[in-house]
């Protein structure tokens, strides 16, 4: 494909991007591989053409970057006016995008509230998880105590049946 | 809904598919031009775009594959040729001949030249 002499004019826009684009344009066409490849250089022909005249406009006002205008101009002298609505919306979207994009970011880093008071908001947060905590580990505690005791009691009830069994033997003889 | 209809019709328009970069490398190639403004970049990448749409709709309305829906190398040359603002083409676009037409045509040059 293009040989990788370095040169300038070899650079084009990749393959696969013209491709997709053809597909969503022309979807269910088939299209000759060689028409792909034309259509490739067109489009870098395109943006030749675009830069030159937009860069000519650019030198005869005083600017030295070319501008959005200039590219509008450019567009309005080659014939593309009818781009020029299309082309706007774009970057007026992109413009909103990126500006929306730094405002949220800003959103975050502040909410109107100061550093000190989030720092104790946090500790106040923190506190009460500890004490959630401590709560439920006390519950915990208190349960295996009860349950413990319960054993104990259990275990002690028996073994005063079994005494109790006993010791009613010795009773009846003191009776007589 | 129609909601959904304008969604997708302007998510279509308002990204940029092709690499802003890729442009930028372009344009700075071209001849003595020196900086461009992001913005500037921008509009051109998607003035690219609209071309390509632009150029692949037209030569496929213009061109013999419509029934057998299909778009040429031909397609596209005829209809850079005969609109007048993709004559900026017409460098990159020979018309393409059969070889053997060329060939022919080569004989019938050269078979001249023996006459002489």
């Amino acid at each position: 494909m293009a040989s990788s002499s370095g040169n300038d004019d070899d650079l084009t826009i990749p393959r696969a991007a013209i491709n997709k684009m053809i597909k969503e344009t022309l979807p269910n066409v088939r299209v000759a591989n060689d028409a792909r490849e034309l259509v490739v250089n067109c489009c870098t022909e395109f943006i030749h053409l675009i830069s030159s005249e937009a860069n000519e406009i650019c030198n005869k006002s005083d600017k030295k970057t070319i501008s959005p205008e200039h590219v509008i101009n450019a567009l309005e002298s080659l014939g593309f006016a009818s781009y020029i609505t299309e082309v706007k919306d774009v970057l007026q979207e992109c413009k909103t995008v990126a500006l929306k994009r730094r405002k949220a970011s800003s959103r975050l880093e502040n909410l109107g509230i100061p550093e000190e008071e989030l720092l104790r908001q946090q500790q106040e947060l923190f506190a009460k998880a500890r004490q959630q905590q401590a709560e439920l580990a006390q519950q915990e505690w208190l349960q295996m105590q009860q349950a413990a005791q319960q054993a104990q009691m259990a275990a002690a009830s028996a073994s005063a049946a079994q005494q109790a069994g006993s010791s009613q033997d010795e009773d009846e003889e003191d009776d007589i | 809904m129609s909601q959904n209809k304008d969604d997708l019709a302007s998510s279509n328009k308002k990204t940029i598919s092709l690499p802003i970069s890729r442009v930028r490398l372009i344009m700075k190639s071209s001849p003595d031009v020196s900086s461009i403004n992001q913005d500037a970049l921008v509009l051109t990448t998607k003035a690219t775009e609209l071309f390509v749409q632009h150029l692949a709709v037209a030569s496929f309305n213009n061109g013999s594959g419509k029934e057998t829906n299909s778009l040429s190398y031909s397609d596209l040359a005829n209809t850079a040729e005969e609109t007048e603002t993709l004559h900026f083409l017409t460098d990159i676009l020979p018309k393409k001949i059969l070889a053997r037409d060329y060939l022919t045509s080569l004989e019938d040059f050269q078979e001249e030249d023996a006459d002489f």
